[in-house]
C-alpha cells in the first residue's frame, strides 16, 4: 500500500507533468512562462520535502495548473498570463498555509466576521460582472473576496463544530453568509458552503432527524432561491430544457454538451476545437473546451487528478485531531464540491452554479485561495501540525 | 474520512458516466444548433464516384468556401445534395461523415446508363431502377421529375410549389399498384410450389365468376385452353386468378420472400408497400393474383423480384455504395449479399423462359424483340377513374442475364405501349454499356 501510494503520488504525477510540459513548450512563443512554473513547483516541492511535510498533492496541482495554463494560451495568451501570475501568488499563499498554523488563531468568531466583512464590502463598493457583483479592485488589483471568505468561514465553522457548542450560532453565521452571497446575485459559493457545512455537520455526528432538517433547508433554500431571482430560474430552466431554449437560456449548456460531443474518445486534438463559441470557455466551463480538445480520455485524466487530490487530503486528515478533521474535511470538500457543481453543471446533472474549474479555470484570487487550502492541509502532514 | 472519500469518489464516478454519454453517445452531432455542423459547408469534401469512376458529385472552391457540383440532375434522388441552406440528403447524407472528412464514395452506378434512362423517361412522371442480378448492383435509378441537386438556389420556390412533388423518389418511396407485373411471381409460386404438372393447361373462358366477384381478360378476350406460359405471354387475367386461388395464403408468403410488403436493405431508405396478412375469398385471391386488390409495391421491390427471377431465385441485396476510398482505414468494400434462396432453379428457367416468349411474342414485345433476347412482363395497374399507371419488369440477356430492370410511368396508359419500349430500350444501352 505505501509502495503504491509513493508511485503514484510521487511519480505518476511528475511523469505527467514532464510530458505536458514538453507538449506546452514544443511551438510555444511563451516558453518562459510554463518554464517557470515548472521551476515554481520544484521548489515547492522541495521545500515541503525539507520541511517533513507531505508532497504528494503537488504534482497533481501541476498537471492541473499546466492543463489550465494551456488552455488559457490557446484561447487568449493574455489570460495565460494572468493564469501564471494566479499560480505565483498561490505558491506564496501555499508556503503561508504550510508555514503558519492558521488554525492556532486564538479568536475563532473573528474568522466568521471576516468572511462577512470581506462579502459586505464587495456587496457595497464590488463590482459587476456576468450577473454578479463579485469583484473588488484596490487599485489596479482586481479580486473576488468570496474565495477567500469561503475559507475563513470554514475555518470558523470547522472549529466551532468540534467545540460542541452554540449551534445556532454556526447556523446564524451560515445563513449570513448565503444571504450575503445571495444579495450579490453569487449563488454558487452559498450552495456551496451550505453543502459543505451540510456535509461536515452530519459527519461529525449523523442522526436521521438532522438529515431530514438539512435536507428541508436545502429545499427551502432552493424554492425560495427559483422564488426570488429570474437568474435562477433560467438556470433551472436551462437544466431541465435546454432544447426549448436553444439561442436564449439554453445556448451555454447546449454549447457545452455539442463541445463534448464534437470531443469524443480523444478529443478534436489542441487547437483544433471550436471553442469561442462557448460563453465563458475560460472559466466556467473551461471544462467543456478541455472536454473537446482532449476527449473523454482527457476527462477521465483530469477527473482522475482531482479524485487522487482527495485521497490525499483525507489520508493525511485521518490521523489528526478532530477539530483539524473538521477544518481540512471543509477545505477539501470546498475545493471538490466545486468541481462536482460545476463539472455536474456542464454535464447536465445539476443545474449550472457559475463557478471556476478548481486549479484550471482562469481566475487569479480563486487559483490563490486553493493553493492555500493545498498548504494548509500539507502543513499538517508534519508531525501532527506541530509547526 | 473513508466514508467521505467514497462519496466524493462516487460522485466522480457519477460524472465519468455522464461524460462518457455526452462525449461518445449523445446523438449532437448534427443538430441544427450545434455550429460545427455548418463547418461541413466550408472545407473540402469528399467526391462520389460512379462504378467507371466517373464523378457523379465533386466540389470546387469558389469564393468564401466551396460549391458542391451533381453530373446530372436525377442524381439528386440517389446521390442527394448537400447545401449549406437546404441541407442534404441521399448517399451525401448517409456518408456525411466520410465524405466531410474527405474520403470518396465509389458508387454501382452507371453514370451513362443513368443518363440515358433520365433522358427516356423524361416527360413523363414515373421511375426506372436498374440492377445487376448476379450481384445487386444498382446501375441506375432514376425518379422524374427531380431537382437539381446542382441549382438549388436558382429553383428552390418553384420546386416547393411544384404539384408534381419533383422531391418524392419515386423509385423507393412511390407506392403503387403491380398489376400484371406481379404475374411472374404468381407463377414462380406455382411452379416451386408443384402445383403445375409438365404440359398442363389451363381454360380461359374470359371470363372468371369466383364467389365474391367476377373479373375478366384486359378486353374481354377469351384465350380458350392454354398452358401457363401463354398465359404470362398474353397476360391472362382469368388463368392467373385460378392459379392464385389455387395458391391461396402460400401466394402471400411467396410475395414476402420476393421482399415485397418489407423495407428493401439498401442504403436508401425506402418504402415497405402493402400485401395483406390473409386472403379474404376466392375473389380476394385471384384479385391478388393479378396484381390488384390492395397489394401495394414500389419500383425497386419490383426491379427486385425481377432481378431474383433472373438470377435463379438467388435474391441478391440492392446496394448502391462498392467502395469508400481515403482516410486512415483506406478502403471499406461492400461484398455481395445473398439475401435468400427464395425459389428451387428449375422453377426459376421455368418463370424465366415464359417471360422470353412474352417478350417474343406476347404483350411485353417491342422493336428490340428480334435484335435483343430479353425477358419481360408489362403491366397496367388500373386506378379507376384516373388514367393507368403502365408496368415493365424484365432481364437480359435470358440465357446469361447482366442486366433487370423494371420501369414505372405514373398514369402512362397501357404497359405494353408506355413502358416495355423504355425497358428494353434501357436494357439494350445497359449490355452495350457492359461491353
Amino acid at each position: 500500500m505505501g509502495l503504491l501510494y509513493r508511485t503514484w503520488f510521487g511519480l505518476t504525477g511528475w511523469i505527467v507533468g514532464v510530458v505536458l510540459w514538453l507538449f506546452i513548450l514544443q511551438g510555444q512563443v511563451l516558453w518562459w512562462q510554463p518554464a517557470a512554473l515548472w521551476a515554481l513547483f520544484m521548489v515547492l516541492w522541495l521545500i515541503t520535502r525539507q520541511l517533513g511535510a507531505d508532497s504528494g498533492a503537488l504534482p497533481f496541482t501541476a498537471v492541473l495548473v499546466f492543463c489550465g495554463w494551456v488552455f488559457l494560451a490557446r484561447l487568449d495568451p493574455a489570460l495565460a498570463q494572468g493564469h501564471f501570475y494566479g499560480a505565483m501568488l498561490g505558491a506564496v499563499l501555499y508556503l503561508f498555509g504550510l508555514l503558519v498554523p492558521a488554525i492556532r488563531f486564538p479568536f475563532t468568531r473573528l474568522w466568521a466576521w471576516a468572511a462577512l466583512g470581506l462579502l459586505a464590502v464587495t456587496a457595497i463598493w464590488g463590482e459587476s460582472a456576468g450577473g454578479a457583483r463579485a469583484w473588488l479592485s484596490v487599485g489596479s488589483l482586481r479580486f473576488q473576496p468570496v474565495e477567500l471568505a469561503k475559507i475563513f468561514l470554514m475555518f470558523y465553522l470547522g472549529r466551532q463544530l468540534s467545540r460542541e457548542q452554540a449551534p445556532w450560532e454556526r447556523l446564524f453565521f451560515l445563513t449570513c453568509f448565503c444571504l450575503l452571497a445571495a444579495w450579490q446575485r453569487d449563488l454558487g459559493p452559498a450552495v456551496l458552503v451550505f453543502a459543505v457545512f451540510g456535509w461536515l455537520s452530519l459527519w461529525h455526528s449523523f442522526s436521521w432527524y438532522k438529515l431530514l432538517g438539512w435536507a428541508a433547508a436545502a429545499a427551502g433554500g432552493f424554492c425560495g432561491a427559483v422564488g426570488l431571482f429570474s437568474h435562477v430560474q433560467n438556470r433551472v430552466l436551462a437544466w431541465l430544457k435546454p432544447w426549448d431554449y436553444l439561442d436564449s437560456k439554453g445556448y451555454q449548456v447546449l454549447q457545452g454538451l455539442f463541445a463534448l460531443r464534437a470531443g469524443g474518445l480523444v478529443g478534436q486534438g489542441l487547437g483544433q476545437g471550436l471553442v469561442r463559441v462557448i460563453p465563458h470557455g475560460h472559466t466556467d466551463y473551461i471544462f467543456a473546451v478541455l472536454g473537446e480538445e482532449f476527449g473523454f480520455l482527457g476527462v477521465c485524466a483530469l477527473l482522475l487528478c482531482y479524485l487522487s487530490l482527495a485521497f490525499w487530503a483525507l489520508r493525511i486528515l485521518d490521523g489528526l485531531d478532530q477539530e483539524r478533521q473538521l477544518v481540512g474535511l471543509g477545505l477539501t470538500l470546498l475545493l471538490h464540491g466545486q468541481v462536482v457543481l460545476v463539472v455536474g453543471g456542464i454535464l447536465r446533472l445539476l443545474p449550472f452554479t457559475g463557478m471556476t474549474l478548481p486549479f484550471v479555470s482562469f481566475g487569479s484570487t480563486s487559483l490563490a485561495a486553493q493553493f492555500w487550502m493545498l498548504g494548509t492541509i500539507a502543513g499538517w502532514s508534519r508531525g501532527g501540525g506541530e509547526a | 474520512m473513508r466514508r467521505s472519500f467514497l462519496v466524493l469518489a462516487l460522485f466522480y464516478g457519477m460524472m465519468l458516466v455522464s461524460a462518457f454519454y455526452w462525449q461518445l453517445c449523445a446523438d449532437l452531432a448534427s443538430h441544427p444548433a450545434n455550429p460545427r455542423y455548418y463547418l461541413a459547408f466550408q472545407k473540402e469534401r469528399g467526391a462520389i464516384f460512379d462504378g467507371q469512376g466517373r464523378p457523379l458529385a465533386f466540389s470546387t472552391a469558389v469564393e468564401g468556401g466551396y460549391a458542391r457540383h451533381y453530373a446530372a440532375p436525377s442524381l439528386s434522388h440517389v446521390v442527394g445534395y448537400f447545401h449549406e441552406r437546404y441541407g442534404m440528403t441521399g448517399l451525401e447524407l448517409l456518408y456525411h461523415a466520410e465524405l466531410s472528412s474527405g474520403r470518396s464514395v465509389f458508387t454501382t452506378l452507371d453514370l451513362e446508363l443513368q443518363k440515358a434512362a433520365e433522358d427516356l423517361l423524361s416527360g413523363s412522371q414515373g421511375a426506372v431502377v436498374v440492377l445487376r442480378p448476379d450481384t445487386g448492383q444498382v446501375l441506375a435509378l432514376v425518379s422524374l421529375p427531380c431537382v437539381d441537386g446542382g441549382a438549388l438556389d436558382e429553383n428552390w420556390p418553384d420546386y416547393l410549389g411544384d404539384v408534381r412533388s419533383p422531391f418524392l423518389n419515386r423509385a423507393t418511396h412511390g407506392l403503387y399498384p403491380p398489376g400484371s407485373v406481379v404475374k411472374p411471381l404468381v407463377y414462380a409460386a406455382a411452379a416451386a410450389e408443384g402445383a403445375l404438372e409438365p404440359g398442363s393447361t389451363w381454360f380461359d373462358g374470359g371470363v372468371l365468376e369466383l364467389p365474391g366477384g367476377t373479373m375478366g381478360n384486359f378486353g374481354g378476350r377469351a384465350h380458350g385452353e392454354i398452358s401457363l406460359d401463354e398465359a404470362l405471354a398474353k397476360s391472362s387475367n382469368v388463368v392467373f386468378g385460378k392459379v392464385a386461388v389455387v395458391l391461396g395464403e402460400r401466394l402471400l408468403e411467396y410475395f414476402r420472400l420476393f421482399g415485397l410488403g418489407q423495407m428493401v436493405p439498401l442504403e436508401l431508405s425506402n418504402k415497405e408497400g402493402y400485401v395483406p396478412d390473409a386472403i379474404a375469398s376466392q375473389y380476394h385471391a385471384a384479385q391478388l393474383g393479378i396484381g390488384q386488390a390492395e397489394l401495394l409495391v414500389t419500383p425497386l421491390q419490383m426491379a427486385q423480384a425481377a432481378a431474383a427471377l433472373a438470377n435463379g431465385g438467388v435474391l441478391m441485396r440492392p446496394y448502391l455504395v462498392q467502395e469508400i476510398r481515403g482516410g486512415l482505414r483506406m478502403r471499406q468494400i461492400t461484398r455481395p449479399q445473398v439475401l435468400g434462396r427464395i425459389l428451387p432453379p428449375e422453377a426459376a428457367e421455368q418463370v424465366k423462359r415464359a417471360m422470353a416468349l412474352a417478350a417474343q411474342e406476347g404483350t411485353a414485345k417491342t422493336d428490340l424483340s428480334t435484335e435483343l433476347e430479353y425477358a419481360g412482363k408489362t403491366g397496367t395497374a388500373q386506378m379507376g377513374s384516373v388514367p393507368d399507371h403502365a408496368w415493365f419488369i424484365g432481364f437480359a440477356p435470358v440465357d446469361a442475364p447482366q442486366v433487370a430492370v423494371a420501369v414505372l410511368v405514373e398514369h402512362g396508359g397501357m404497359g405494353a405501349e408506355a413502358a416495355a419500349p423504355l425497358g428494353a430500350e434501357i436494357m439494350r444501352k445497359a449490355l452495350q454499356l457492359s461491353e
